[in-house]
């Protein structure tokens, strides 16, 4: 039997192609980096995975940190007053301590897989992962503001942008996937065990902020609390 | 940069490339280790203990390096004999940096924690407050499965690490599962005498309670299965 036969079963399947898309054109502006997060996502983690430079991490920062102040506003609606201040800069600030908290053991995370990873390279991917939920949030923002104009439940409302969140936040998670794709990764528990982290943390962050639906005489709360007890209080009316 | 470079290697468990670092006599890549184990596990303790008192911080801090480096050096002996006798070729020097090895890998990854467990204790019920035991339940959960998972990937690697040195699959599990039991056997013994940790509510900050070595994890553990099951 010839070893080299592809037909041979006692052959493993053959290694594909190196993942290498095209680059992105030098200093690609805002537009073209847009463009290609929302129609070839894996030229832009190509890009960042390259980091080259911080300039893609900066504006896709800038354009995380924007859409999320937009649909802080949206959310803010709901409620009025200062909550049209303080729900954008709750939901913008929120996401980037998120960000920073869980940015170390993405790393660590990232190199147990075997992969070979830069901290900036992760760090764009994981801002570009941000960026797209943000992105996907202010798509959803003329719904969840129909929604918040005609109900007075926090419960519901609040239900709502958390279901809008999920969705958007699992279509970020696939720059990752990508970035995995790229990197040939092919052990990916330590990456799915951050993704729970990650996801956790930023719930926390929602009642730890809280209340960004909602009302309150103060800005931040005074008593600290796990979310699956806020959420529990919101739809029971339970005390804890 | 060199010392660092090593370390993400490490963590990625490159073992061809890891293996010839056992055969070195420079003692640097060991200071490494210790270094990395000092100042990882210092950090994860210092957020486990903050939130009991900033003193307590401090304790556990001191005290999670400490219990790994009393844990390795007690065992030392006997993990190099079990090493030799049960066929892997590795030396007494070999099978301590190994075993060091994947306690650094561990306490990178809880020093990488470390700013999520803050974020935890930070949203934890204080001390202070009514729902005091729900915040020592929370800490002490967190912990636990944030120590459990660290201790369950390095010792993964390590045993990858041995299946690379050892000069058959078989013997490399017997040496990871005796090391492993040694390391398991002191290492819970130790930490019931460094206790406490965490700290609990309603006892006093302290570096270790009175009388620590009265008393061991195991009949603690023996005498609360029988107060469960009277």
């Amino acid at each position: 039997m010839n070893p080299t036969d592809p037909s041979n079963p006692q052959l493993p399947p053959p290694i594909p192609p190196p993942l290498t898309p095209a680059p992105l054109p030098p200093n690609a502006g805002l537009g073209v980096l847009l463009d290609s997060l929302l129609k070839q996502p894996s030229r832009l983690v190509h890009e960042l995975h390259q980091a080259k430079n911080s300039r893609y991490l900066l504006l896709l920062a800038l354009v995380a940190l924007a859409g999320f102040a937009c649909y802080g506003v949206v959310i803010g609606t709901f409620s009025g007053g200062e909550q049209l201040f303080a729900a954008p800069l709750k939901v913008s600030l929120g996401s980037l301590a998120t960000v920073l908290i869980c940015l170390p053991s993405l790393y660590i995370f990232a190199c147990l897989t075997g992969a070979e990873v830069s901290l900036r390279g992760l760090a764009g991917v994981l801002v570009a992962t941000l960026a797209l939920n943000a992105l996907l949030l202010l798509g959803f923002a003329p719904v969840a503001w129909v929604f918040s104009q005609s109900t007075e439940s926090v419960a519901f409302i609040g239900a709502l942008h958390l279901i809008l969140w999920l969705i958007s936040l699992a279509f970020g998670l696939r720059l990752l996937r990508l970035f995995m794709d790229i990197l040939r990764v092919s052990d990916r528990v330590h990456v799915r065990v951050w993704t729970a982290i990650f996801i956790l943390v930023s719930l926390q962050m929602t009642t730890a902020l809280r209340p960004i639906v909602g009302k309150s005489e103060h800005w931040l709360p005074t008593e600290k609390k796990f979310f699956l007890a806020h959420w529990a209080e919101n739809l029971f009316g339970t005390r804890d | 940069m060199q010392s660092l470079r090593r370390l993400l290697i490490l963590c990625r468990g490159d073992s061809a490339r890891i293996a010839p670092w056992l055969e070195e006599r420079d003692p640097r890549w060991l200071l490494t280790c210790v270094i990395a184990i000092t100042a990882g596990c210092a950090l994860y303790g210092g957020v486990v203990g903050l939130w009991r008192a900033p003193v307590q911080a401090a304790y556990t801090a001191i005290k999670m390096p400490l219990l790994i480096f009393l844990t390795c050096s007690g065992n030392a002996l006997l993990n190099g004999m079990l090493a030799q006798i049960l066929g892997s070729g590795l030396s007494f020097r070999q099978s301590a940096q190994a075993i060091l090895m994947s306690f650094t890998i561990a306490a990178l990854i809880l020093a990488s924690l470390s700013p999520v467990a803050l974020f935890i204790l930070y949203n934890a019920p204080p001390l202070g407050s009514a729902a005091r035991s729900t915040g020592h339940s929370i800490t002490l959960l967190s912990d636990v499965l944030f120590i459990a998972y660290a201790g369950f990937v390095a010792n993964r690697r390590l045993l990858r690490l041995l299946q690379h040195l050892c000069p058959t699959p078989a013997a490399a599990r017997r040496v990871f599962w005796s090391w492993l039991a040694g390391n398991l056997f002191l290492g819970a013994q130790l930490s019931w005498i460094l206790r406490p940790f965490i700290g609990s509510p309603g006892l006093p900050v302290q570096f270790l309670r009175d009388h620590p070595l009265r008393g061991n994890f195991y009949e603690a553990v023996f005498n609360a299965l029988r107060h469960l099951l009277s």
